[in-house]
């Protein structure tokens, strides 16, 4: 699949969602649901196999989202899914967030932690990342426990990584 | 040398029939009893005629003298074995000079010829067998020569090739060393490389025991406040940069 065909399903999702006036909505749910996607691999193998009837994987989705997310971000899962993209599902709602946050004239962050940032902890990381890369930054949170401790920040092509994880990694190759 | 041959072969004919020639009148000059005693009848007139002849009318009234008697038993006297007969030694001398003579002018030059001829030739067969000899000698000393040289060629051939064998056996000695040495350095390098391989394994492997001990303690040492303060830490390290 190529990058062209990523921003148009991107720019899709983006018309849809700014249309039903849910665009914070769906774009917080659509990142929750990638990040699932992300960490199950047999779901990913499950709403990529086309040997499932579309109406079996469509269900799939409409049992995991259930109550949790709005009828458009449900609607708009059931339509990657049946159009065989699911396997590019993340790339297609990374593509989104960032054309959601440019259309806000903002930069999104991904921020992966061991636990939750509280409100504070989160204005304040949005304000030093906005200083240190003088661009107007939204910050989405993912629990990663890999982590172990600290953060790691990943902006555009830029990581800024200040997680206990890579401290623990420089220390084993000190050690070789 | 065939002329010679014949030449002499026809002075000895001639000096043959010179011979015969004139001993057939020696012997037929009175030497028999007969013709000296018909001599001596002539000689006292007691034979008219030739006693050659058929009829000699012999007249026997005077052979009972003494002196005829003498003379006719004389006829029966042996003759001297030393000095022959008179007309023989004539006969014989003349037969001889002109043998003698015949033998001068023919016979000796050819024999002479010959015997030049003879020594000629073995002159010519002495120097040719010198020259024979010259030659065998020659040769014999170009053979010692060749085979001295020969013997030259194989030593020297023996020791190239004693050379070359020491060599060849010097070459494969320094490759054998070569390898030994090059074999054990490799060795060595892979004993090197297998031992500074299993330090860093077991470097590795300690290091991931102590590290996932460490990590363990970590993670269980990291309460909320820790957390909170790794966080803030971050913050203000991105907020300083």
């Amino acid at each position: 699949m190529s990058d062209n065909a990523i921003a148009g399903y991107a720019d899709a999702l983006f018309a849809v969602a700014a249309a039903n006036n849910v665009l914070p909505t769906v774009e917080d749910e659509l990142f929750r649901f990638s990040q699932a996607l992300n960490s199950d691999e047999n779901l990913q193998a499950t709403l990529d196999d086309s040997s499932l009837p579309v109406d079996r994987r469509q269900q799939i989705v409409e049992d995991l989202l259930g109550g949790s997310a709005c009828s458009t971000t449900k609607a708009l899962v059931s339509m990657i899914v049946a159009s065989g993209r699911s396997a590019r599902l993340s790339s297609i709602v990374d593509a989104f967030i960032e054309r959601s946050a440019a259309s806000r004239n903002k930069t999104v962050a991904t921020v992966r932690s061991a636990v939750e940032l509280d409100d504070s902890q989160k204005d304040k990381l949005v304000a030093a990342l906005s200083g240190a890369t003088n661009k107007d930054v939204e910050v989405k949170v993912v629990i990663d426990p890999s982590v172990i401790g600290g953060l790691v920040t990943e902006i555009g092509d830029d990581i800024i990584d200040g997680s206990v994880r890579r401290r623990l990694n420089q220390l084993r190759e000190n050690f070789r | 040398m065939r002329q010679r041959g014949i030449r002499l072969g026809l002075s000895l004919l001639l000096a043959t029939l010179g011979l015969f020639a004139f001993a057939v009148p020696a012997s037929a000059s009175g030497e028999t009893v007969g013709g000296c005693m018909a001599e001596v009848l002539e000689h006292h007139g007691e034979i008219h005629g030739d006693v050659n002849h058929e009829h000699v009318e012999i007249q026997v009234h005077h052979l009972h003298e003494e002196e005829l008697q003498d003379e006719l038993e004389g006829c029966f006297e042996a003759p001297s074995p030393i000095l022959p007969e008179l007309n023989e030694i004539i006969w014989g001398g003349g037969a001889f000079l002109i043998l003698f003579v015949v033998m001068v002018k023919k016979g000796f030059p050819a024999v002479k010829a010959a015997m030049d001829a003879r020594a000629d030739k073995i002159r010519d067969d002495l120097d040719a067998a010198e020259k024979a000899k010259t030659d065998a000698q020659s040769v014999h000393a170009d053979y010692e020569a060749r085979l001295a040289d020969a013997k030259n060629e194989a030593s020297r051939l023996i020791d190239e090739a004693r050379g070359a064998a020491d060599q060849v056996r010097a070459d494969l000695v320094a490759k054998a060393e070569a390898d030994i040495s090059e074999m054990k350095s490799r060795a060595a390098s892979e004993i090197e490389a297998s031992r500074q391989q299993a330090i860093a394994d077991l470097r590795a492997e300690v290091a991931g025991i102590a590290l996932g001990a460490a990590e363990k303690v970590v993670q269980s040492s990291l309460d909320d406040d820790a957390q909170r303060r790794l966080v803030d830490q971050y913050i203000d390290e991105v907020a300083g940069s």
